[in-house]
């Protein structure tokens, strides 16, 4: 008898609706894919080979793997920058599709690889395109990706640094330990105090890394507005984007008061902040 | 290692300017002198009031380090998460007798968000640079970079608005709506390049001796996988092999530079990961840096020069613990080490309490008496918690700053120094003219 014959016998049980839907993995093992996301794809394609940067970073690839000895996201991840670089510069619209949902946001953008490369791709950079292209265009994936960043984003938008000390919160940054989040349970006194023991003024504060004055912020807000970082975070998320814009009526309203209060001061100076108007 | 004829012949290709790829690079500063004969730039000049003192980057150019008049450029991961690292470089000037300004006019290089979000794009953060550049040179101060990562991120962006037409009349357009222009320094210089051009000044000022602890050094990926050109070199650190800083300053201290076999790699901050895929950079913290550290070079400290490997490198260690691994390296930037030989408060200026993984062992290694500094430092926050006013490094900031970038009596645009402006005088904290 042949071994075969000795091999569990699984019999097809689906019912007719289910045999009729596509397999949720093609044998590709890419996803299954709606009409409206394979449009989508075709989109982000074309977009992702019209970046002029494209040319500028895909070079060509040995396939050598150089770029991944040296990757630190490769040792924990089932992600490769050659793996990457060859989707980039051979990938057809399904294969950079699937590299969107997940792939591109475990690169660290250490540089390593492009250090390495000897054809001078910039690998790290064309990931990043990779990105841009995914927030810019919503995809659900990065969405939930980028979920968690809403504070520090508002941060960045709104007055230009990424943290502020009441971001280390010790129940978030748990596994840093007692020590490093100026929690009061060590040093007995409240985070705004130990601020206060840094010998820097505009470091003491909590809800920054530094203060910004209102006319920086404003400054840094013209700049998202002219550059199109606002409409490509407005495509991420809408109501964040909304109070982000209302913040910064709100300084607005400040800055023109201050114009006010300090006219007479303002009048002898000259540069921007004579010209500025907010 | 390489031997020395081997050495040699690499230093010789670098003169050539090509990079292992035999790709010709060329020096990005030959091209804005010639964008600002053509009047679409303005370079931000080192001129003799900086106390420039020269050094070599990896093809053997010359780079002026400026070591006066500094405008600080913070980094907002620095000044978020581990201050000390801030108060110690401003300590070591005022101790070396530098000027230099720490205004509210400035914002962070948000390529830490880039890096981790994609949420911007290249006008935008060449428009970012751009503006932080040009206040630093209304002011007439030089920009000083606290960051790897901003050091990196303002090299590429000053490259990419020397080399690209559309992206340099774009940001151009965008800072004269707001009365500025487009102002490149004549070199984007690192904090660490400032510290090792004050060894000597450093030197002369220790305190404590070091020569028995032992530093591994991590070298921030940002500060030469970037642009590689414009990072430092010298012969007498690691052969030229790598990059002189921040190696230099702890040779040059004293102390014993240990070598590990993961030097090359990274830290692990990751820019997303170090946010919200902690486990990532726990792991690769630990067991790609950490321990090799400790278990091939038995380090007493790890000393680095960026924000995100300080953060990482040092935090990431407590919970290590859960799978018995103790190490608790202390991690310090290279200038809190420094400031310590120099006799800086280990609480007040080098904010050591910020640090997860402990530093007391390390002092006293340096001879330091952290448990009186200690006794200080918590007397000290119950009178601030009292309400006595805290002791600064520098005059506070007028109040109208609060609003205003204001004009400190600067005239644009600068040609020669007929009008200094306010600087902090060191030591004693009052505004000078
Ligand atoms: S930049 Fe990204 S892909 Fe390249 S080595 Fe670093 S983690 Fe890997
Ligand atoms: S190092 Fe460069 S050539 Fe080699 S696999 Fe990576 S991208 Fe391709």
């Amino acid at each position: 008898m042949s071994v075969v014959a000795h091999l569990p016998h699984r019999s097809l049980s689906l019912t007719e609706e289910e045999a009729a839907q596509p397999p949720s993995m093609e044998l590709t093992g890419r996803r299954r894919m709606s009409p409206a996301d394979r449009g989508l794809s075709q989109t982000l394609y074309e977009e992702f080979h019209q970046d002029p940067r494209y040319h500028e970073y895909v070079l060509g690839c040995l396939n050598c793997g150089e770029c991944t000895t040296g990757c630190p996201a490769a040792r924990f991840y089932d992600f490769s920058p050659r793996e990457m670089l060859q989707i980039a510069a051979t990938g057809d619209a399904t294969t950079l599709w699937d590299a969107l949902q997940e792939k591109i946001w475990s690169c660290c953008q250490c540089y390593t690889c492009n250090m390495r490369c000897r054809f001078g791709n910039d690998i790290a950079g064309i990931i990043s395109v990779m990105r841009e292209l995914s927030v810019r265009h919503g995809l659900e994936a990065t969405r939930k990706t980028l979920a968690p960043f809403g504070r520090s984003l508002t941060l960045l938008m709104t007055v230009g640094t990424q943290v502020s000390a009441d971001m280390i919160q010790p129940d978030f940054f748990r596994d840093w330990g007692p020590f490093a989040t100026g929690s009061d349970q060590v040093w007995g006194v409240s985070p705004e105090v130990m601020r206060k023991a840094i010998p820097l003024d505009v470091l003491q504060t909590t809800r920054s890394s530094w203060e910004v004055s209102v006319q920086t912020s404003l400054e840094l807000f013209r700049i998202y507005e002219e550059t199109g970082v606002l409409d490509m975070l407005r495509g991420l998320d809408p109501d964040l984007t909304e109070m982000l814009v209302d913040i910064i009526e709100e300084r607005r309203e400040e800055f023109r008061e201050a114009r006010e209060k300090y006219r007479d001061e303002l009048i002898t100076m000259k540069g921007p902040v004579a010209s500025f108007e907010g | 290692m390489l031997n020395a004829a081997e050495i040699k012949k690499v230093l010789e290709e670098r003169t050539q300017r090509q990079r292992g790829t035999g790709k010709k690079v060329t020096d990005v500063r030959e091209e804005m002198l010639r964008l600002e004969e053509k009047g679409e730039l303005l370079i931000h000049r080192i001129r003799p009031e900086n106390r420039p003192v020269q050094m070599q980057t990896l093809f053997g150019w010359n780079k002026k380090i400026p070591t006066d008049r500094l405008w600080h450029h913070k980094s907002c991961g620095q000044c978020g998460n581990i201050p000390g690292y801030p108060s110690s470089l401003l300590w070591v000037m005022n101790q070396t007798g530098r000027r230099y300004l720490n205004e509210p006019h400035q914002t962070s290089c948000t390529a830490w968000n880039y890096h981790g979000t994609a949420t911007s794009n290249p006008v935008a953060l060449a428009a970012v640079a751009a503006r932080n550049f040009h206040r630093a040179y209304e002011t007439d101060h030089f920009p000083l970079v606290h960051c790897g990562t901003s050091f990196g991120d303002y090299k590429e962006m000053r490259k990419l608005l020397v080399e690209n037409a559309e992206v340099r009349h774009k940001v151009r357009e965008v800072l004269r709506g707001m009365g500025r222009d487009l102002v490149l320094p004549e070199e984007i210089v690192h904090y660490s390049e400032w510290v090792q051009a004050m060894a000597p000044e450093i030197v002369a000022r220790r305190r404590f001796d070091v020569s028995a602890v032992v530093a591994t050094v991590h070298e921030p990926c940002h500060y030469y996988k970037m642009v590689p050109e414009d990072a430092v070199y010298d012969e007498a650190v690691y052969g030229g092999q790598r990059p002189a800083v921040p190696t230099g300053i702890l040779l040059s201290l004293g102390a014993r530079v240990a070598d590990y076999s993961t030097w090359y790699d990274c830290c692990g901050f990751g820019f997303r990961h170090i946010l919200s895929e902690r486990e990532f950079s726990r792991s690769f913290a630990n067991l790609r840096k950490i321990r090799p550290m400790v278990e091939e070079a038995h380090a007493d400290v790890a000393i680095t020069s960026d924000t995100g490997c300080v953060t990482t490198l040092d935090k990431s260690q407590w919970i290590g613990k859960a799978h018995g691994q103790s190490y608790l390296l202390p991690v310090l930037a290279d200038v809190q080490f420094a400031a310590l030989a120099m006799g800086a408060h280990p609480y007040k200026i080098a904010q050591v309490h910020w640090h997860a993984s402990p530093v007391d062992h390390l002092l006293e290694k340096m001879g330091i008496d952290w448990r009186s500094a200690k006794n200080e430092f918590m007397e000290y926050l119950k009178a601030l918690k009292n309400g006595t006013a805290p002791e600064l490094l520098h005059a506070p900031r007028a109040e109208i700053e609060q609003y205003f970038a204001i004009n400190k009596g600067q005239v644009l645009p600068v040609e020669e120094p007929s009008v200094a402006s306010a600087s902090v005088s060191p030591g004693n904290g009052r505004v000078s003219s």
